[in-house]
């Protein structure tokens, strides 16, 4: 399973943070290829490349707000969730979704 | 049908887009006040540098409402939402409706511009004329005869009734208004309920109502310092109620604190929420009571312990500051529990959430 995501909340400079590292935590341990984009007060790192997205299975976004660069993920699989899901339960979120994407 | 409305993300992409204008802002007000700036008025007679700051910063507070206004227009209906919206914002700051018209016509704005750009069907020649001249005058014209002469009079009567309400609260009013504001302002560690509360505190700064700005900045700094208080408890009476891993993170939550960001605490709230939250937000409550009630005025909304001398009391912000944070101090030393010494486990414990309305589209 390959992964593309975004995080971003409201004040963008802690919670953004958290939520990237448990959910890249919670799919390296669940064996998933994954690859998270932030779009903090400080502007968007570790931006996503097109083959990267390309690849992807589908996109997790993890925000709290309006992000930018949204029509990237253009006939992709979308999922959207709160900052604060994916940081109480990163690894039930993943399986969740990708329960759901197999038995679609 | 509320949730699909999406009120909160679009109230909170607006506070993100409006917080670090906020904070440029008040503390650029906070370092002209302090080194005798003035607003300016005239600018043919010569003028100082601390007026030049102090100028600036109040130009950037009445940058808020139209700012708040595009953002959510912006949230809800993308690019073409940002003019309109400012126009909005700029109507509302200029007839008093301030924050609260900032936030109402930008909803309206979004909405009416993404109706606008979905339904108006143009013939092929005029498709480049739809977002360059008819979305954005229709949107602007009609957001504008709505705000000048039918929501505008109806809020800046709201916000004078809110202003005059809080400004003749007495006694224990007071006091219990200051509480609710500083748990709410401290309830999640700079989360959205903090938002919540901080938005409310800047709000009524707009309006001249000074008293909830010192709430929320006191309340921001009451969890890192009373965590700070519990430690430093800890080591005096030898009693360890942290691990060495959370030692490091308060020694990272202090300095932060300083400067009034409270999210320093959460790697500490994240392992043991239930104590964190509540003793954090009944310092900050008690806290904000006692602000409240000695009349605490801070004319910054932003800056923590550098902008104290701008206040009107500072002495006695300091006291209340110093009262909420050992009460949340001495809550946590007394019921933390002693933490295990072996290494944490690397399974932690995952919380209970729905996931059952999750979509995939």
């Amino acid at each position: 399973m390959k992964i593309v995501g975004i995080a971003a909340c409201t004040s963008g400079i802690a919670h953004t943070y958290i939520a990237r590292e448990k959910v890249m935590k919670a799919a390296t341990e669940l064996g998933y290829e994954i690859h998270m984009e932030t779009q903090g007060t400080i502007g968007t790192e570790n931006e996503l490349t097109s083959d990267q997205i390309k690849e992807a299975d589908f996109v997790l976004l993890v925000v709290d707000i309006k992000i930018g660069g949204r029509d990237r993920f253009k006939g992709k699989r979308v999922v959207e969730v709160s900052t604060n899901t994916a940081i109480k339960a990163p690894k039930k979120l993943l399986e969740a979704v990708v329960t759901k994407i197999q038995n679609a | 049908m509320l949730k699909k409305l999406q009120l909160k993300k679009h109230a909170m992409t607006a506070i993100s887009y409006m917080l670090p204008l906020v904070v440029a802002a008040g503390l650029l007000i906070a370092i002209g006040n302090l080194t005798g700036g003035q607003v300016i008025t005239n600018f043919k007679s010569g003028y100082s540098i601390p007026s030049a700051l102090t100028t600036l910063g109040v130009w950037g507070m009445g940058l808020l409402a139209p700012v708040i206004s595009a953002a959510i227009a912006y949230s809800i209906s993308d690019r073409p939402g940002i003019a309109p919206g400012l126009l909005s914002g700029i109507i509302s700051y200029n007839i008093g409706a301030g924050f609260l018209g900032g936030m109402l016509g930008g909803f309206l704005t979004g909405w009416l511009v993404a109706f606008l750009v979905k339904y108006i069907k143009v013939p092929k020649w005029a498709e480049g004329l739809k977002p360059m001249m008819v979305i954005p005058l229709l949107s602007s014209l009609i957001m504008g005869v709505v705000m000048f002469f039918v929501i505008g009079q109806p809020i800046v009567w709201a916000t004078n009734a809110l202003t005059s309400f809080l400004n003749s609260m007495q006694g224990s009013a007071r006091f219990v208004f200051g509480a609710l504001l500083g748990g709410m302002a401290s309830f999640d560690f700079g989360g959205p309920v903090n938002k919540v509360a901080s938005l409310f505190a800047d709000g009524l700064l707009l309006q001249g109502v000074k008293q909830p700005e010192a709430v929320k900045i006191l309340a921001s700094m009451v969890p890192p310092f009373g965590v700070t208080i519990s430690w430093v408890l800890s080591k005096i009476f030898k009693h360890k109620i942290y691990s060495q891993e959370e030692e490091d993170n308060i020694k990272v939550a202090f300095p932060m604190g300083i400067v009034m960001i409270t999210e320093g605490v959460i790697p500490i709230a994240a392992v043991d929420v239930i104590r964190m939250v509540v003793s954090c937000s009944l310092g900050a409550a008690v806290g904000g009571g006692l602000s409240m009630t000695w009349g605490i005025e801070s004319p910054v909304p932003s800056g923590g312990l550098f902008i104290v001398p701008a206040m009107n009391k500072p002495l006695l912000f300091l006291l209340a500051l110093l009262i909420g944070s050992v009460v949340t101090g001495l809550i946590l030393f007394a019921w933390k529990k002693k933490p295990s010494e072996e290494p944490k486990k690397e399974e932690e414990s995952e919380e209970d959430i729905d996931l059952g309305d999750i979509r995939i589209s």
